[in-house]
């Protein structure tokens, strides 16, 4: 029998109204959840313009099928928005607990709407759902919030909530659940913007699975399968603290804004450094692999800095892009991203560009408070990131993100803010990884790694085939890997979990977590493609198309250094080749929008008629 | 025998920059032997001290995944082999 594996939560903030709903089964079939219903949702109930602040804008809140259960690296969540970075549909990812709990709540789906008119938080319990107020932690970082929600509510609770750059709206503030954020797009500002401070829920396990019995033998082959997989291992054991040294030695280390692919002695950033001032493990429910590595800085300038991680991005966040080796110092700015709510890849790129911003004399000591942002000293950027997260001084401006910035600032800085539709880039330089590159120009949400991260330029990955790093060829393979990634994201499996060798499960579990069958590979496969394609028709409804399918100027046109490395002098052309094959191949237009037969076939025909 | 041993970027710099190497072998083991033999440099990269591959990597034949405990998987003349590191970034 079919049952739904978690019902929808809507709570009007505006009104105080809160109700529970169904997720019709066509849906759950069509789009299974996590990132797929963020789409269908959002397409359904937001009209086109929504201003992102606005009372009309909705904040999602969703984890996946498969969350709470004893399956391994599926109990992810993540927010889903309209951005006020980029202005496109958004969804950001986020780990911890706060997705098995939404889903021992009862629930897959919470739609925020409204604002309310001061701050409150939600607290979810057996008793329902709360609206409280939030005065006694409106102000207060992350770490001090969480807590204080802890300590009144109880030692089962979970919490997502936002820092001072949440309710500063900072254009790149993060949701925060225990050390974990939702990071890209700005989800964290929308959450600000409605005075909401935090969802707190108390609960206790519970399943919901429509055939417990299936379900638990192929979890337990999952476990089994994970477990004895080496991937699995060496994930354990580094997480991603050690993909700095790969992408230095082939030169796509993103330094000193995206000029440089290397930094001079990148072994002082490799994991192996980092790994000195590891104190513990840390991870997802229902995760062995416990790859947050926490780190303490034990002596010297940053003394007793404590995160939970950094992890890649953020290891080059607070490095390459102001071509600094001091590994101390990224901690130090990793933990207070984390308490603030920041985006710690949008607040590097965005530093990296101030500090560019200043060596050009485009931004003066005078507006920066004094500080002088001269590549290679940490401590202003330690300070910046202090000043955004408070949106203070400099942090003001800074808080905007690059596109907005440059627009201010004018003088031609356009040409230093390296972002696509609004998203600033993450740490894999375009030049050296042209598929990683049109990923970033093409995924919906703007410049995101994860989107299609294109391991076949960046590992050598030879599925479905191999590729020439430097070849601005392979639609196919960014296709491939966007479409793999979202209907990955309806689980919500964790991304690194890919590689572990149980992803033949996947649909397995969710048929025996649902009791519908409805959930092959190659139904799957089709729920990614479509999912894609109603984030694109949303965003071409919004006004997106071909022209905002760009790679910033420099990437374009100015040659990459390398130092050392592989590929010195490598622009990537954007000549248009790229953009009319995969549009091609995905059955868009030539401007990029979806044609009518392709949203037919992907039964999407009720996005037909907003496609002009 | 010839065998195609597909080099990742991360260790193209050990191996002259090239990206593909012929080398003979009846086995995943004895090909990536031949390849250290040529290209020395490359043997911490690709094994352990106790001769076997680190967890980080993966080893493809033809496209398929053999994962890294392969070495004794046998080739055939004119199979591909793809060394591709298994970290991903985030």
């Amino acid at each position: 029998m079919a049952i739904n594996t978690g019902k929808i939560l809507r709570v009007n903030l505006s009104s105080g109204k809160v109700s529970t709903e169904t997720v019709p089964e066509k849906i759950a079939t069509d789009f299974v959840g996590g990132r797929g219903y963020g789409v269908r949702y959002l397409y359904d109930e937001l009209n086109p313009g929504t201003e992102p602040f606005g009372e009309e804008n909705k904040l999602l809140m969703l984890n996946g099928p498969l969350a709470g259960t004893t399956a391994q690296a599926v109990s992810r969540w993540m927010t889903c928005t309209r951005s006020p970075l980029t202005g496109t549909f958004t969804r950001s990812v986020c780990g911890a607990d706060f997705g098995a709990w939404l889903k021992f709540a009862g629930y897959e789906m919470l739609i925020l709407e409204g604002k309310a008119e001061k701050p409150v938080y939600l607290h979810l319990s057996p008793d329902g759902c709360k609206v409280l107020d939030a005065s006694e932690i409106w102000g207060k970082d992350t770490k001090i919030t969480q807590e204080w929600l802890v300590e009144k509510h109880g030692r089962n609770t979970r919490t997502a909530c936002i820092g001072p750059a949440g309710e500063k709206l900072v254009k790149y503030a993060a949701v925060v659940s225990d050390r974990r954020t939702a990071g890209r797009g700005g989800t964290g500002a929308v959450m600000g913007s409605k005075n909401l401070k935090a969802v707190a829920i108390t609960a206790s396990r519970r399943l919901f699975l429509a055939d417990p019995e299936t379900y638990e033998k192929l979890a337990k082959e999952q476990v089994r399968t994970i477990l004895a997989n080496d991937a699995f291992k060496s994930h354990k054991e580094w997480g991603t603290t050690t993909t700095q040294d790969v992408t230095n030695e082939i030169g796509i280390y993103p330094v000193r804004n995206f000029r440089y692919g290397q930094l001079t002695d990148y072994k002082k950033v490799f994991g192996a450094e980092y790994r000195k001032m590891r104190v513990g493990d840390i991870g997802c429910y229902s995760c062995a692999a416990r790859c947050g590595k926490v780190h303490t800085v034990p002596s010297g300038v940053y003394a007793g800095a404590h995160s939970e991680g950094p992890e890649y991005e953020s290891i080059w966040a607070f490095t390459g892009s102001i071509e600094s080796d001091n590994i101390e110092a990224s901690i130090a700015a990793d933990q207070l991203c984390d308490d603030l709510g920041l985006d710690t890849i949008s607040t590097g790129n965005t530093i990296g560009f101030a500090y560019e911003l200043y060596e050009k004399g485009l931004l003066k000591k005078s507006d920066t408070d004094g500080l002088e942002l001269i590549y290679g000293n940490p401590a202003p950027m330690v300070a910046l990131v202090k000043k955004i997260g408070y949106r203070e001084g400099i942090g003001e401006l800074l808080g905007e993100g690059t596109k907005r910035v440059a627009g201010k600032i004018g003088k031609g800085s356009d040409d230093y803010a390296i972002n696509v539709k609004g998203m600033e880039l993450p740490a894999y330089e375009p030049r050296g990884a042209k598929s990683q590159g049109y990923n970033y120009a093409t995924a919906s949400i703007g410049a995101s790694h994860c989107y299609g991260y294109a391991a076949q330029d960046i590992f050598g990955a030879p599925f479905p085939h191999p590729t020439d790093r430097f070849d601005e060829g392979n639609a196919d393979i960014v296709i491939f890997n966007q479409d793999g990634t979202a209907w990955h994201e309806c689980g919500v499996a964790c991304a690194f979990s890919g590689g572990w060798g149980w992803m033949g499960l996947f649909g397995k579990l969710i048929t025996a977590a649902r009791g519908i069958d409805a959930y092959s590979d190659a139904q799957l496969e089709k729920v990614g493609e479509r999912m894609f394609n109603l984030e694109r028709a949303f965003n071409v409804r919004e006004g997106l198309g071909r022209n905002d399918d760009l790679l910033p100027l420099r990437i374009r046109t100015e040659p990459l250094h390398t130092r050392k490395a592989k590929g010195e002098g490598q622009t990537v052309s954007h000549n248009g080749e790229f953009l009319d094959k995969y549009y091609s191949l995905r059955g868009w237009t030539k401007e990029g929008v979806p044609t009518a037969k392709k949203l037919k076939e992907l039964g999407l025909d009720f996005a037909v008629k907003d496609m002009k | 025998m010839s065998v195609e041993i597909n080099i990742p970027p991360s260790l193209q710099s050990l191996v002259d920059g090239v990206r593909q190497v012929e080398v003979s072998g009846s086995t995943v083991g004895e090909c990536l032997k031949d390849l250290v033999r040529r290209y020395p440099r490359l043997k911490e990269k690709i094994f352990t001290r106790s001769d076997r591959l680190p967890k980080s990597m993966n080893i493809f034949i033809n496209g398929a995944s053999v994962g890294p405990r392969s070495l004794a998987i046998p080739v055939r003349d004119g199979d591909k082999i793809h060394i591709a590191y298994i970290v991903l970034g985030g």
